[in-house]
């Protein structure tokens, strides 16, 4: 699925990479490139969204991203 | 009647009255021990403030003070009353000194060390732990004094814990002492469930860190053992496979309660059994709410045998990113650092960079709130809690309920609350478990005073039928002493637990769980029967027994706790509907008490 949103860093648990959606869904970070740590940053991406995932930082569902771009 | 017997008739019913203020007054000393202040916080100072001083203006203070300002509690704003804390390498001379320069400002309405609660309170001596608000928040200290969790075994089903030495993990020091029990790392398939990430380490150490040993934090079931068991990969995600295995082999490996601070937002039937099964052999099943923020609490937390904790921050008010709904049970301590991070939540972890290295560290989230339930479950089970119904039943009954209300979505059943929930566990204990019966005798002596003279029966009459007798016992205190014979009733009560427990509390069989049912606290069974009573005559010292017993009983319970009603939407409804039936049930007992006139 593709994607375009704002990448948030929450210090939530032990700190958690999310990206707030376009779609006003939050989408938690799985296995993700450390490139696309920029807080702050739209970005737009592709990838999959892990609708068993469990995880402890439970932040919203869990998005493997596959490409990205920065905006 | 003679004039010899109406004068003794009036004088035994002046005896009965006194005989029962004065047990009712010394039940109600017995319950709560004087406060005799034997142990001081040494640090700190207990400052109450003219009634609406803003946080702003006491912050302005702290500096001049050379002291650590907050409110103690949600009610600050309300009531002022903030704690001022001063450094660790404070004298008796410096205290006193603060306590001068408080006391000389005109907002302060008093100013004085803080005691503890009780006499003899349990303060550990770990160096930091004035700065775990969130163990006061849940009256650690006064819990401690009655329970420290000691043999059971908790579960905690994350990333592994630092438990032990062993090739590049270590032990972190402020576990050192802790008790553990062989678990099982379902990640890697090894027997050495360490943690190469944080989170678990972190979430144990609330459950239960070395408390008293002079290092760092401490931790709510500090006699407790812990069970490690990794799910959780470094990266701090798993599957729903191995959480379920994790959760039946724990239940099969004698853990007592299980801390799950993880979870998902997909329903998984493979999962819900396995939490369904760990109940059925016992295991109280606690888990995180969730950090969405959102309506919608996420699974584990969400299935039906588990208890869902929400977080709230150093204020008491819900957290903004915890998770809630209509799963929701209750809310617990998981940490807000928006105003700094010292509104986290302090234990010893390690560092998630480095798993060799320890650190103390205040995290936040639902996955901190968690196990707060989980170490209170523990110490509910070291106090004589039988299984998960009874654990619930003490938790939700004993919280700080938030706005008045029994439940709500936002903070479930309400605040957690380590102490009120190990009262709530045992409520009949000697000798309040005889105050009904004694407010019975006084309510008793009341009717008869009220019966004018003719029609009174004399007090031999009523005191020593069987009839009458056995019914106030009944509805009273039960068969009390069947308890010692049967030994501690079941969460699920059998009907062979019914004759121990008085008759109102049969409510609890019939509609599960515990629960305390407003049918059952009402004068609605003493009715029925007396309604049957008005033709059958010889039922009426039974029905005035009834009558007298559930109004015994149901004055007392308005007078001392007023237990929340389930069923009624707002708890404060409790007191006026039991004030109400005790009035029914003496209207009742006068009618079925007075001597007809002779034909």
């Amino acid at each position: 699925m593709k994607l375009s949103g704002k990448v948030v860093f929450q210090d939530l648990e032990m700190g958690v990479w999310t990206i707030e959606g376009d779609d006003g869904q939050v989408y938690q970070l799985a296995g993700h490139d450390r490139a696309l740590e920029r807080a702050g940053k739209r970005v737009e991406v592709e990838g999959d969204v892990k609708e068993d995932g469990v995880s402890f930082s439970m932040a919203g569902p869990m998005l493997s991203v596959k490409r990205f771009r920065f905006l | 009647m003679t004039r010899i017997s109406s004068c003794a008739s009036k004088w035994g019913l002046v005896g009965l009255v006194a005989l029962a203020l004065v047990g009712c007054r010394s039940a109600k000393q017995g319950a709560s021990s004087e406060i005799v202040p034997s142990k001081v916080y040494p640090h700190e100072i207990v400052v109450d403030f003219q009634d609406g001083t803003t946080l702003a203006q006491i912050q302005s203070w702290e500096t001049k003070w050379g002291v650590d300002l907050r409110f103690n509690s949600v009610e600050g704003p309300v009531d002022g009353v903030a704690i001022a804390r001063l450094g660790p390498e404070t004298t008796v001379a410096d205290v006193d000194a603060a306590l001068e320069a408080i006391r000389a400002n005109p907002h302060v309405q008093a100013a004085e060390p803080l005691y503890s609660e009780h006499e003899d309170a349990f303060i550990p001596n770990d160096p930091d732990f004035s700065k775990q608000w969130n163990l006061k928040m849940i009256h650690m200290p006064a819990a401690w004094d009655r329970s420290k969790g000691k043999g059971v075994v908790v579960a905690v089903i994350d990333t592994g814990i630092a438990y032990e030495n062993y090739g590049r993990f270590h032990r972190v020091p402020d576990l050192a002492g802790a008790h553990f029990a062989p678990g099982y790392d379902f990640v890697n398939d090894t027997q050495h469930p360490d943690d190469d990430q944080g989170h678990g380490t972190h979430v144990a150490g609330t459950i239960a860190q070395a408390t008293n040993n002079r290092i760092g934090v401490a931790g709510i079931a500090p006699l407790a053992t812990l069970m490690p068991v990794k799910v959780l990969n470094a990266q701090g995600m798993g599957n729903s496979a191995d959480i379920a295995d994790a959760i039946r082999w724990a239940a099969d490996h004698g853990a007592k309660v299980i801390n799950l601070s993880l979870g998902g937002g997909m329903y998984s039937s493979v999962m819900a059994n396995a939490v369904k099964y760990a109940n059925k052999k016992g295991v109280t099943v606690v888990a995180a709410a969730g950090n969405t923020g959102r309506g919608k609490v996420e699974y584990p937390a969400a299935y039906p045998s588990v208890i869902a904790v929400g977080a709230v921050g150093p204020n008491g008010k819900k957290a903004q990113y915890s998770s809630w709904g209509e799963a929701l049970d209750l809310v617990a301590p998981g940490g807000d650092k928006s105003q700094g991070p010292e509104g986290g939540i302090l234990q010893n972890t390690i560092d998630g960079r480095d798993p060799s290295r320890s650190v103390f560290a205040a995290y936040q989230g639902t996955s901190m709130a968690a196990p707060h339930v989980a170490g209170v479950a523990a110490l509910l089970y070291a106090a004589g809690a039988k299984s998960p119904a009874q654990v619930e039943q003490a938790l939700y009954q004993g919280v700080h309920r938030i706005g008045g209300t029994a439940w709500s979505a936002q903070y479930g059943h309400g605040l957690l609350d380590a102490e009120g929930a190990l009262h709530a566990l045992h409520p009949s204990r000697f000798p309040s478990a005889f105050s009904p019966l004694l407010w019975g005798l006084l309510l008793l002596g009341l009717t008869l005073l009220t019966v004018r003279g003719r029609q009174r029966p004399t007090y031999f009459n009523v005191l020593f039928r069987p009839g009458f007798l056995v019914t106030l016992l009944l509805s009273t205190v039960g068969v009390f002493f069947a308890h010692w014979i049967t030994g501690f009733w079941h969460g699920s009560i059998s009907m062979l637990d019914l004759p121990a427990l008085p008759i109102p509390d049969w409510g609890g069989w019939l509609f599960g769980r515990g629960a305390v049912s407003p049918l059952f606290y009402s004068a609605l069974i003493p009715v029925l029967l007396s309604f049957i009573a008005v033709p059958w005559k010889a039922l009426r010292p039974v029905a005035a027994g009834l009558a007298i017993g559930f109004g015994g009983f149901l004055g007392y319970a308005a007078w001392a706790h007023a237990p929340a009603l389930s069923y009624l939407p707002f708890s404060f409804m409790a007191t006026p509907w039991l004030v109400v039936n005790t009035l029914v049930c003496l209207f009742l007992a006068r009618a079925m008490l007075r001597v007809e006139k002779a034909v």
